[in-house]
């Protein structure tokens, strides 16, 4: 398998205080990756330090052959990346329609409109209503969903699930099986063990800002007491 | 002949034709202004001086270049909104990240620097520009006489309306506008490139601002500063309308424009300063404006800008060697200017109470210093009064103005405070133009001096550089005592952290409320007292370009230090003095002053100096810097 994303000693400061302290992993095209570990472990930052979201970086990442650890977000979008943010980003003054054309089509291969309409339903109801309007759940949808328009390869999702009812997660679930057969890569930031255990290929653990263990999946069950240490659930 | 309520149906058309002729222009920049503020996060008090930019654009362009009104349409705004962009990139990029009071100084200091160059160029007079061939004459519509003319401004202005609202609200660029307002960064993030389109949204709103100023320039006089009094007014829509939409801009725009001439035509006198009145009305009822939805921002990343206060001992040791300075000082130098510098430095010490320390930017605080000095001029002349009790009904009088301005203006914070402090300031320099004790444009003359308790002559020299010593230093004293007492801490506290005020349990608002009423006592002290001085109370005291002065002063020494203000106002006024031959080029340089010090001084020069010092004496710990820079999102 072809190697998509390696990061590699990354750091990353928020004003004065460092909150990546080189964090080294990589995904390889066609994966779901997921990234566990406890509140402030640094899941979050490190998806927004890869999508350029984080003034302050060092280290390497590297895309497809490419540096960009030092680009703007705009070109690191433009590299093939989108990220689903922990607090979905859901414009108010947009409506739901106009959030889900607003982010570029970058390349070719992105998803028709109508694709995404399959996935989520209750988006193709709700097109006039403003954006922020939504149940939690459909935002996600809508924040899932205008990422899929772009041809973006690699998706970060941070925390998808959080919050939701159980039949939504089941929902979510199903949606990131189906990305995962039409071969996009999926990058996921999980605290919910057990949806991360039956979607990933691999896992890695963060603490402290750094990533301290990696499990593959299918040793998952035979590591669930370590896990556990990790996540002190 | 038909009248209405005994006013002339005919005048009463014309006067609402004017008024929304008016409105045209305020809607078309207040549109430009909102869009900028969404987008950018600044109050672009160039906004007027742009506007002018165009209308002298397409004066230039006929009178040099033989291009004709149609072409200056296109041409001004394009000029105008390359200009716009060079500014956006050389100087606004840098200030996004800051407080949004450092985008209006910065661009205040530009509107000094763009009309005083141009008045340094043209003069100040008006300049005629013709109606052009195919727009002129008009039409009787029975009621009332159309000029064509006018009637296409009408049209123009509102397709550019409506053409900007449906850009904005109806387009994919617009949603990319709109998100970016909300969450730029997460904007970018989906690939689009937001500083270009920052910059290009900037050189629109000021395109718009110009191509208003063509479309002004055949119907009024084309000047240098005829964008000057127009900003201010058009702050009053902003606060009117609200930050918050677009349409709304739109709306209050032709509302104020249609009020004053209603207005106009039932009540002359009142005309200018009725949407000042209105404003204070949307201030009392509605504090978010007409359709304001957007919550105040307090402000972008919050810049401390303490310095560490000096030992007490060091401060008695200051404060005497600026005493004896002062007394030794008439030896040396010209008398009349140490006392002028005094007082002002009394004045932007009055200031920097609250702009400073309580951290309320006031744009208006001219209103107290001219205020108390036409009080004071009246009571010594007219009344008769000795000149201590004259002072004292001039700085009462300033003490009343601002219970009442203050408690209007807190209800706002940040950036809307300053509008709000400029506007009411604005009213009342109509007040002083039009009222009969003001002597108008020549001021109140020849105040006698008199005797202080009735026992010694101020016409002497020495006795009055005494007073005037006394009065500067005591004042001073009193300031630095209330910003060390445990009120001045309150104060900052609720500058750090209002919230956190509260929940401790200061009523907050009074706290600011009574330091802005001190503030402007001592102001109003400083201006019944020159007025003494000089004999002469005149609207240059009330006027906006005063309350300019006085920020530049303070932000030059120092804004939150001590000594600063002194500083900055004997700089000020020395080169007033003796720079007086270089004409509207101290405009000029004054403007540049204030960019210079919000690019690369923001502590002013007795900051900077504090800060350095402080450096050098620990060299061990890292100055901490006053902008740490905020992270995306
Ligand atoms: N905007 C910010 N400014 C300053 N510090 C921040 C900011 N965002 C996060 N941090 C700090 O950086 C560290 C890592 O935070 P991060 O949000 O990446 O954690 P996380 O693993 O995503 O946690 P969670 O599971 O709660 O989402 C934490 O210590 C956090 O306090
Ligand atoms: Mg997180």
């Amino acid at each position: 398998m072809a190697e998509m994303l390696k990061v590699n000693g990354l750091k990353a400061w928020y004003g004065e205080s460092q909150a990546l302290h080189g964090t080294s992993f990589e995904v390889n095209s066609g994966e779901v990756v997921t990234l566990l570990g406890r509140n402030g472990a640094g899941k979050s930052t490190t998806l927004r330090s890869i999508m350029g979201l984080v003034a302050k970086r060092a280290g390497s990442i590297r895309y497809d052959e490419k540096e960009l650890v030092g680009a703007p977000s705009h070109r690191i979008a433009r590299a093939g990346i989108a990220l689903c943010p922990e607090e979905r980003g859901i414009f108010s003054s947009l409506n739901v329609r106009e959030n889900l054309l607003l982010p570029p089509a970058i390349r070719p291969g992105g998803m028709t409109v109508d694709q995404i309409f399959e996935l989520f339903p209750n988006l193709k109801e709700r097109l006039t209503s403003q954006g922020t309007k939504l149940s939690g759940g459909e935002q996600q949808m809508l924040a899932i969903g205008r990422i899929l328009r772009t041809g973006a390869r690699l998706l970060m999702l941070d925390e998808p699930t959080e919050g939701l009812a159980p039949v939504i997660i089941e929902q979510i679930a199903a949606t990131v099986k189906t990305l995962k057969t039409l071969g996009f890569t999926i990058l996921l930031v999980e605290q919910n063990v057990t949806f991360a255990a039956g979607l990933a290929d691999r896992h890695y653990v963060m603490e402290l800002g750094r990533v301290v263990d990696e499990i593959p999946g299918p040793a998952f069950a035979d590591r669930i007491d370590s896990l556990k240490t990790y996540l002190g659930v | 002949m038909i009248t209405i309520f005994g006013v002339p149906s005919v005048v009463l058309f014309g006067q609402l034709l004017l008024g929304l002729i008016n409105g045209a222009f305020y809607a078309m920049l207040s549109l430009g202004l909102a869009v900028i503020f969404g987008m950018m996060n600044i109050v672009n008090f160039a906004h007027g001086a742009l506007y002018m930019m165009g209308a002298l654009g397409a004066w230039i362009l006929l009178e040099y270049f033989g291009i004709g009104y149609w072409w200056a349409l296109v041409l001004a705004p394009l000029g105008v909104g390359i200009f716009g962009i060079v500014i956006e990139r050389t100087m606004l990029r840098p200030l996004y990240k800051l407080d949004h009071l450092y985008g209006m100084l910065l661009t205040f200091g530009l509107s000094l620097i763009i009309q005083g160059v141009f008045r340094d160029w043209f003069g100040s007079s008006g300049q005629p520009y013709a109606i052009p061939a195919a727009l002129s004459g008009g039409t009787n519509l029975g009621f009332m006489f159309l000029p064509t003319y006018r009637a296409w401004v009408i049209v123009a202005s509102l397709v550019v309306c409506l053409g900007t609202w449906f850009v904005i609200e109806r387009t994919k660029l617009g949603s990319y506008l709109r998100a970016a307002t909300e969450n730029a960064p997460l904007v970018q993030a989906f690939g689009i490139d937001v500083p270009r389109m920052v910059m290009l949204t900037f050189g629109a709103g000021v395109a718009l601002a110009a191509l208003a100023g063509v479309l002004a320039a055949p119907i009024y006089q084309v000047n240098p500063l005829m964008g000057a009094d127009v900003i201010i007014v058009v702050f009053a829509v902003v606060v009117i309308g609200g930050m918050g939409s677009i349409m709304g801009a739109i709306v209050t725009g032709f509302l104020v424009g249609l009020v004053e001439g209603l207005t106009r035509a039932f009540y002359p006198q009142g005309s200018s300063t009725v949407v000042f009145v209105m404003m204070a009305i949307v201030l009392l009822l509605r504090p978010a404006g007409l359709f304001g939805s957007k919550p105040e921002a307090a402000g972008g990343v919050h810049v401390s800008l303490d310095a560490p206060a000096p030992a007490f001992r060091t401060e008695i040791l200051l404060f005497l060697g600026m005493a004896a300075l002062l007394i030794i000082g008439p030896a040396f130098v010209y008398s009349g200017f140490l006392m002028k510098a005094m007082l002002f430095a009394l004045f932007a010490c009055a200031f920097n109470l609250i702009a400073g320390y309580g951290r309320l930017v006031s744009f208006g605080h001219a209103m107290f210093l001219g205020t108390a000095g036409y009080v004071c001029g009246h009571a010594a002349k007219v009344w008769g009064l000795t000149p201590e009790l004259a002072i004292l009904t001039g700085t009462l009088s300033a003490t009343v103005l601002g219970v009442v301005t203050g408690w209007l203006a807190i209800r706002s914070r940040g950036i809307y405070f300053a509008m709000v402090t400029l506007a009411l300031a604005q009213m009342i320099y109509f007040v002083a133009l039009q009222a009969p004790f003001t002597g108008g444009e020549d001021g109140l003359q020849n105040i006698p001096r008199g005797k202080l308790f009735g026992l010694f002559d101020l016409n002497d020299h020495t006795l009055l550089y005494g007073f005037v010593l006394v009065v500067f230093l005591g004042g001073f004293l009193l300031i630095a005592q209330v910003v060390r007492s445990p009120f001045g801490q309150v104060l900052k506290a609720i500058r750090e952290h209002e919230p956190r005020a509260q929940s401790l349990g200061y009523s907050t608002d009074h706290y600011k409320l009574a330091a802005f009423t001190l503030s402007a006592t001592l102001a109003g002290l400083a201006g019944a007292t020159k007025a003494v001085v000089l004999q002469l109370a005149s609207l240059t005291d009330v006027h906006w370009g005063m309350s300019g002065e006085v920020l530049l002063m303070t932000f030059l020494g120092g804004v939150g230090t001590l000594y600063g203000p002194v500083a900055g106002a004997f700089i000020v006024i020395a080169m007033q003095n003796y720079l007086a031959s270089l004409g509207q080029w101290v405009t000029v340089i004054h403007g540049a002053i204030f960019v210079v010090c919000v690019l690369a001084f923001r502590r002013g020069l007795v900051g900077e100096l504090i800060a350095f010092l402080g450096r050098s004496r620990k060299p061990a710990t890292p100055a901490k810097t006053p902008q740490a820079a905020p992270e995306a999102g």
